[in-house]
């Protein structure tokens, strides 16, 4: 599997632009895109759960050379909550109802742009952090916190 | 609730960050470690976050993080 790169990013945002598909780079992936230094693994995606939306989300990832065999591109195009993938050219959890945020159209008013690419806002990724409650969130939310401030302080 | 209390040495890391070109930001931040269990299904998927958090919480080795306990 090869490194996730920034042209991995581009050409991530790229194709899922070309295809029309409503996502926000979320959680520490996101939070790093906004400059956040720590270290991650995969790509965390909030996509809008609507069926097209999912249909088209299914397109992007075979062009990116995601290997979906026909029923989980059928899981994924019908709308599941959570979807880990380990068979591409990088890492990718797709989220689409994650903890702490109603419904994706508030996420996406609240969205940050940089370097081309729409993130979640850190008061979302916080907020999904601290709602999930989990060993690795706890740990991590101090220095977030100390990220979200800092970025206050430098925009 | 966590501290929020601006951390100097923190602020210093995010201002370092913040000089250094996106690409070099984004090679230090992606680090691939193999996480057990988690990393050895090629896919999965899950009908709702609850039933995300129970398998996590079952199946995964505790150390890893993934349990709200």
């Amino acid at each position: 599997m090869a490194v996730f790169e920034f042209k991995s990013a581009q050409d991530l945002g790229r194709v899922l632009e070309q295809y029309g598909v409503k996502y926000l780079f979320f959680g520490k992936s996101g939070a790093i895109l906004l400059g956040y230094s720590d270290t991650t693994q995969d790509v965390d995606l909030y996509v809008d759960k609507q069926r097209e939306n999912c249909e088209k989300v299914v397109a992007a990832l075979l062009e990116l050379g995601f290997r979906l065999t026909e029923n989980e591109q059928e899981e994924i195009g019908r709308g599941k909550d959570f979807v880990q993938l380990r068979n591409g050219p990088f890492d990718v959890d797709l989220i689409f109802a994650p903890d702490g945020i109603e419904r994706f159209d508030d996420a996406w008013k609240r969205r940050v742009e940089k370097h081309g690419f729409p993130i979640a806002s850190m008061d979302d990724i916080i907020g999904s952090k601290q709602a999930a409650n989990r060993q690795k969130d706890r740990e991590s939310l101090p220095r977030l916190l100390s990220f979200r401030e800092w970025l206050r302080g430098n925009k | 609730m966590a501290n929020l209390q601006p951390n100097p040495a923190e602020w210093e890391d995010f201002e370092a960050a913040a000089k250094r070109p996106i690409e070099q930001h984004i090679r230090n931040s992606f680090v691939h470690t193999y996480k057990p269990v988690l990393d050895d299904a090629e896919y999965r998927s899950f009908n709702s976050m609850e039933e995300y958090r129970r398998w996590c919480k079952e199946n995964l080795p505790y150390w890893l993080g993934y349990s709200r306990d």
